[in-house]
């Protein structure tokens, strides 16, 4: 099969719902003839021109506005954020007309919204451009958030996201844009709430997130040699997140471990702890653990940024000592 | 609030017990970890401490001392200063515990846990195989109950402690009686009644002081070693030339002529020095290298087996080896080993040739991670260089310990041993 970066895959998946559905524009800064600061719409600037790429002006807030009221009357617009740190300057329509507009009209508006971003710790690239922000979207009713870790799933879960009428975050961690595999030519789509199983094991169950799920699969392969069969859960999207799947996993294992990048209160660990908890009490061997990023402010010193966020080895101990509890 | 004194479970099978005695009185002021009154159950005399502090108030109902009563009866209060006494039964929980260490079961307490700390998995499959998990031991690194606790605990079997004491004393096998009453937990009247039965149809032998050695080693082996054993067919032709020209030679010398064991543990030690890893030992939360080789070699006596040990014997000799081993072997037969000769061994040699045995599978001398078997040497039909000709082949089996070392390396090791039964040209000028 063909290999693509996750960009290039994503990318794709822009292009071949552009070419069907003319209702989809995006809005953006650098997003048009400049092909986006992560190349997001490389070349489709040529195919479409302005009026279907309109780079705005810097004002979320007015910009995340005018995309709902256009969704609200047949559009399908992309607000792409380049770093999701900027989603924050919108959040209020966000939040108080975005997330409950179908609701408020009881189903006769639709809100197909797609809003992307990166997200993720990595490239010492400083506090304000290193957010995650995933765990908040999770928390509001009426948003879907897509994590894709891998080019096959960014590009079927893009494609899913351009065909549901409800606002989708579609968030892209800037350590895996330039990871490659295997992407058919073929049309396909990843419905939202289904988690993938990427590794199979017995001894203790994995949920990790977004470039989470890389670092785990590092640390899996040190342990195997090691004896410890890890089972390893990627949920794709955390709204909805198919706790099924962990729950199935946690009645083989009896032991779970949430491994996030993002910080630990109010977390995608916490929830996952707490479901399993309330579902899943009397499948638990020992207590659910979690790995988590330092409740801080991403620091700009490389050095330091690493130390921010869980490691291979910080990984791979929690999970020696899970199994050893 | 009034908190109601019960006679608490001191045990997870204690269904009544016995008021023995009031420390304190009714009236008297009581603080908590006060020993306010005993109890005997089944096992011990207990002292009962309070949680509460207030004044002891005990109702004209409650039972008098020395009565024996169900568990949980209510047998008085700890109230606030001046607080009445509650006429009907309230809710509030037990508030009593056993000070005494005799009692191991905690009681319960303000908190709703009772006993040791266990997973909620765990005290599922407790309940499901009916495990009384009270008395366990945890194997978690907090020391809580997990599943594999419950899952090997339902292997073994359920006595009560006055039974297992007795069994222990008698010297009756507890798996025997276990495997005649399936499920069902083993009692004192069990044991009994195995020590009352007549012996049927059998002879006991009474236990040698070997006998038990050799028992308690060899299933602590069997209980704790992961034991793998590989086999391997070896061409000795050429060993049992060289032994031919060494009986020619030597015989007539009156010189020790080498056995095929002798050759065998000569071939075996170089074969650990190029091989560490199976010269090592399961240690304290560590596995022991050894720098020396030092073999036990396995010797059948009349009382039992015995396995003395030749140092450093890849350093040895041929004419050497082959007069220790001899004498070794001869005080092996005639009891007349020293203490130091029997330990220490950091790998064992085992022989069963001479008994027409082709291959088996040797157990594990512990703390040693591997044990070599040797198989007779017979001639049969096999494949040399092209034709299907007489030769003299033996089995070689080697039993390992896979959590001291893993397949491969043992493998390479044993592949070496048959490498240098095949070709003795190899090693033997070492």
């Amino acid at each position: 099969m063909r290999e693509l970066t996750f960009t290039a895959a994503a990318r794709e998946a822009l292009a071949e719902e552009m070419a069907q559905n003319p209702a989809i524009f995006v809005v953006g800064q650098g997003i048009g003839k400049r092909g986006g600061n992560f190349n997001t719409t490389t070349g489709l600037y040529e195919l479409y021109g302005q009026e279907r790429l309109a780079d705005v002006p810097i004002s979320e807030r007015g910009f995340v506005g005018m995309c709902a009221g256009a969704a609200m009357t047949g559009t399908r617009p992309v607000v792409d954020f380049m770093f999701l740190d900027f989603i924050l300057d919108g959040f209020g329509e966000l939040v108080n007309q975005v997330a409950k507009m179908q609701y408020m009209s009881s189903g006769r508006l639709k809100m197909p919204l797609l809003l992307r971003g990166c997200i993720g710790v990595g490239g010492a690239s400083a506090t304000h451009h290193s957010g995650n922000y995933y765990p908040i979207f999770a928390h509001l009713p009426g948003f879907r958030v897509a994590l894709p870790t891998n080019p096959y799933d960014a590009k079927g879960l893009l494609k899913t996201a351009l065909r549901t009428d409800d606002p989708v975050l579609f968030l892209e961690h800037k350590s895996l844009l330039n990871t490659k595999g295997p992407v058919p030519e073929e049309e396909y789509t990843i419905p939202f709430g289904q988690a993938a199983v990427v590794r199979q094991g017995t001894a203790v169950t994995v949920v990790a997130f977004a470039l989470m799920v890389r670092k785990t699969l590092e640390a899996c392969e040190q342990l195997e040699k090691e004896g410890i069969s890890v089972e390893l859960i990627d949920p794709r999207t955390v709204a909805p997140l198919d706790v099924d799947t962990i729950l199935e996993s946690v009645r083989k294992t009896g032991r779970l471990l949430v491994v996030d990048e993002t910080f630990g209160p109010c977390g995608m660990g916490s929830e996952v702890a707490a479901q399993i908890m309330e579902k899943g009490f009397d499948e638990l061997d020992a207590p659910v653990r979690r790995v988590y990023g330092a409740h801080t402010p991403i620091p700009y010193s490389a050095p330091l940024e690493q130390a921010a966020v869980p490691q291979v080895p910080q990984i791979a101990q929690a999970i020696r000592d899970l199994v050893a509890e | 609030m009034a908190v109601e004194i019960v006679l608490p479970r001191l045990g997870w099978t204690m269904e009544e017990g016995t008021l023995v005695e009031w420390l304190k009185q009714d009236g008297d002021p009581v603080k908590p970890g006060e020993i306010i009154f005993t109890v005997e159950s089944d096992k011990a005399l207990n002292e009962i401490e309070s949680f509460d502090e207030g004044v002891l108030r005990i109702p004209a109902d409650s039972p008098p001392p020395g009565t024996t009563v169900p568990v949980g009866t209510l047998l008085a209060y700890i109230l606030a200063p001046g607080e009445a006494m509650p006429t009907g039964r309230t809710t509030t929980a037990v508030a009593t515990t056993a000070a005494a260490p005799t009692a191991a079961a905690a009681v319960a307490v303000s908190s709703r846990r009772s006993g040791p700390p266990i997973s909620p998995r765990a005290r599922r499959l407790a309940k499901q195989l009916g495990v009384d998990w009270s008395q366990l031991k945890g194997s978690g690194l907090s020391g809580r109950i997990a599943e594999r606790d419950i899952q090997a605990a339902a292997r073994a079997p359920r006595v009560s402690p006055v039974a297992r004491r007795l069994a222990q004393e008698a010297g009756v096998d507890l798996s025997t009686l276990a495997a005649q009453k399936p499920g069902a937990r083993l009692s004192r009247q069990d044991v009994e009644a195995a020590l009352a039965a007549p012996p049927a149809a059998r002879e006991s032998a009474p236990l040698s002081s070997l006998r038990r050695i050799i028992a308690q080693r060899m299933g602590q082996s069997s209980r704790e070693t992961a034991s793998v054993t590989l086999f391997t067919e070896a061409d000795a032709t050429e060993l049992v030339a060289l032994r031919q020209r060494f009986k020619e030679a030597l015989g007539p010398r009156q010189q020790w002529v080498p056995t095929y064991n002798d050759l065998f543990l000569k071939l075996t030690a170089l074969s650990l020095a190029e091989h560490p890893a199976l010269n090592a030992s399961w240690g304290e939360g560590a596995i022991q290298m050894h720098r020396q080789i030092d073999l036990g070699v396995a010797v059948d006596t009349e009382a039992g087996l015995v396995v003395p040990v030749l140092r450093q014997v890849d350093r040895l000799s041929l004419q050497d080896l082959a007069e220790q081993s001899a004498a070794l072997a001869e005080n092996a037969r005639t009891r007349r080993l020293k203490p130091d000769q029997l330990q220490g061994a950091t790998f064992t040699v085992t022989n069963l040739g001479m008994y027409n045995i082709d291959a088996f599978t040797p157990i594990i001398d512990l703390p040693q991670c591997a044990i070599l078997g040797l198989g007779r040497i017979a001639l049969r039909p096999a494949v040399h260089q092209g034709q299907v000709v007489p030769r003299h082949q033996v089995v070689l089996s080697l039993s390992f310990d896979h959590r001291v070392v893993d397949g491969g390396p043992a493998a390479r090791f044993l592949d070496t041993v048959r490498q240098y039964t095949e070709q003795p040209h190899l090693w033997l000028g070492r």
